[in-house]
């Protein structure tokens, strides 16, 4: 039930066909997991925030860093050294004081991620590195939890989203390992990537539009172009195939 | 063929180039008698891409066994690379 406060607050969203008071409260309902508090992970938090999600699950190990403000906008000069996390719940706080956050200090793990994870409605992959993107994967896959990907480099960056059962999942794109390396970015592609994963989010929480599933999003902001790229559900894949094998 | 970003830098800046082939494996291999530094960019070892290089045929994964996809005249290939930051 929203409150005249939230009535008011909402009201511009509320009046979208679709959302209406209804949808709305479903956002109030909703958990959302965002793993990672960084440059995804940024935006990503503040739009979920602003578009009143009931409660924010925020997980991320790290500090802040000199050279992470660049795209980390959730982070500012005077949160250098602090927990990411707790830099993260001090803004949205101060933007949403009426919202749950749920803020982890934690690694991400094959052995913790489903402790990580229980009890949220969603996935959202704000991590910099593909090893952890699996992980998340292959746990919202076994417990059936959408899972909205995306990741970045330079000007570049892509999103899809995945519903476990239904559409191909991430590991369906897998080839093999990959060298983790320290990436370049520019902080409008993952605000640019971010935003797209949180309009996927909340379309899903309510119920409306159609979702990027089965499809990969490519955004080249040289170029500035969006290319949309058909991806099918791999029969073979590791985590969503059937039988679904082991590693 | 649609050259990735990373990869322009070895086809002097060129974003489309034309191959010919019946298969994915045989555009490759004439993208690279033209380009000849993008072997190494592209793969690991003989008729092996590297685990980051992703192929789409007329904006379709390719994905298994892509070099072996089959090809026609107009049709598009993207090379991709997967990304990783956040």
């Amino acid at each position: 039930m929203l409150t005249p406060n939230e009535r008011e607050r909402y009201d511009r969203q509320i009046m979208i066909q679709g959302i209406g008071v209804e949808g709305q409260e479903k956002l109030k309902r909703s958990r959302v997991l965002v793993a990672g508090a960084g440059g995804l992970g940024s935006p990503i938090a503040i739009y979920l925030a602003a578009a009143g999600v009931g409660t924010i699950r925020l997980i991320d190990h790290d500090q802040v860093t000199l050279s992470n403000l660049n795209r980390q906008i959730l982070h500012w000069e005077e949160d250098i050294g602090r927990k990411k996390v707790d830099s993260a719940v001090i803004k949205l706080t101060r933007l949403n004081s009426g919202m749950t956050l749920e803020a982890m200090a934690e690694t991400i793990t094959e052995e913790n991620v489903s402790q990580l994870i229980e009890g949220c409605d969603v996935i959202v992959d704000a991590m910099d590195n593909l090893p952890t993107r699996y992980v998340l994967n292959r746990c919202a896959v076994e417990k059936r939890i959408p899972f909205f990907h995306g990741a970045v480099n330079g000007f570049e960056g892509r999103a899809m989203t995945i519903l476990p059962g239904k559409t191909a999942c991430l590991r369906c794109m897998y080839r093999g390992p990959v060298p983790q390396e320290k990436f370049p970015v520019i902080g409008v592609a993952p605000a640019m990537i971010g935003i797209i994963q949180v309009t996927e989010v909340i379309k899903y929480l309510v119920g409306i539009g159609q979702l990027l599933t089965n499809r990969l999003l490519i955004y080249d902001g040289l170029e500035l172009t969006f290319t949309e790229l058909t991806v099918h559900k791999n029969p073979d894949c590791e985590h969503c195939g059937s039988p679904r094998r082991k590693e | 063929m649609h050259i990735h970003t990373t990869h322009r830098q070895y086809t002097n800046g060129l974003e489309v180039v034309d191959v010919k082939g019946n298969t994915v494996g045989d555009c490759l291999n004439h993208l690279v008698q033209q380009f000849p530094a993008l072997e190494k960019a592209l793969f690991a070892k003989k008729d092996k891409l590297h685990n980051t290089v992703e192929i789409f045929v007329n904006h379709a994964t390719a994905y298994p066994n892509e070099l072996v996809k089959p090809v026609n005249e107009g049709d598009e290939i993207h090379l991709l690379v997967m990304l990783a930051g956040g």
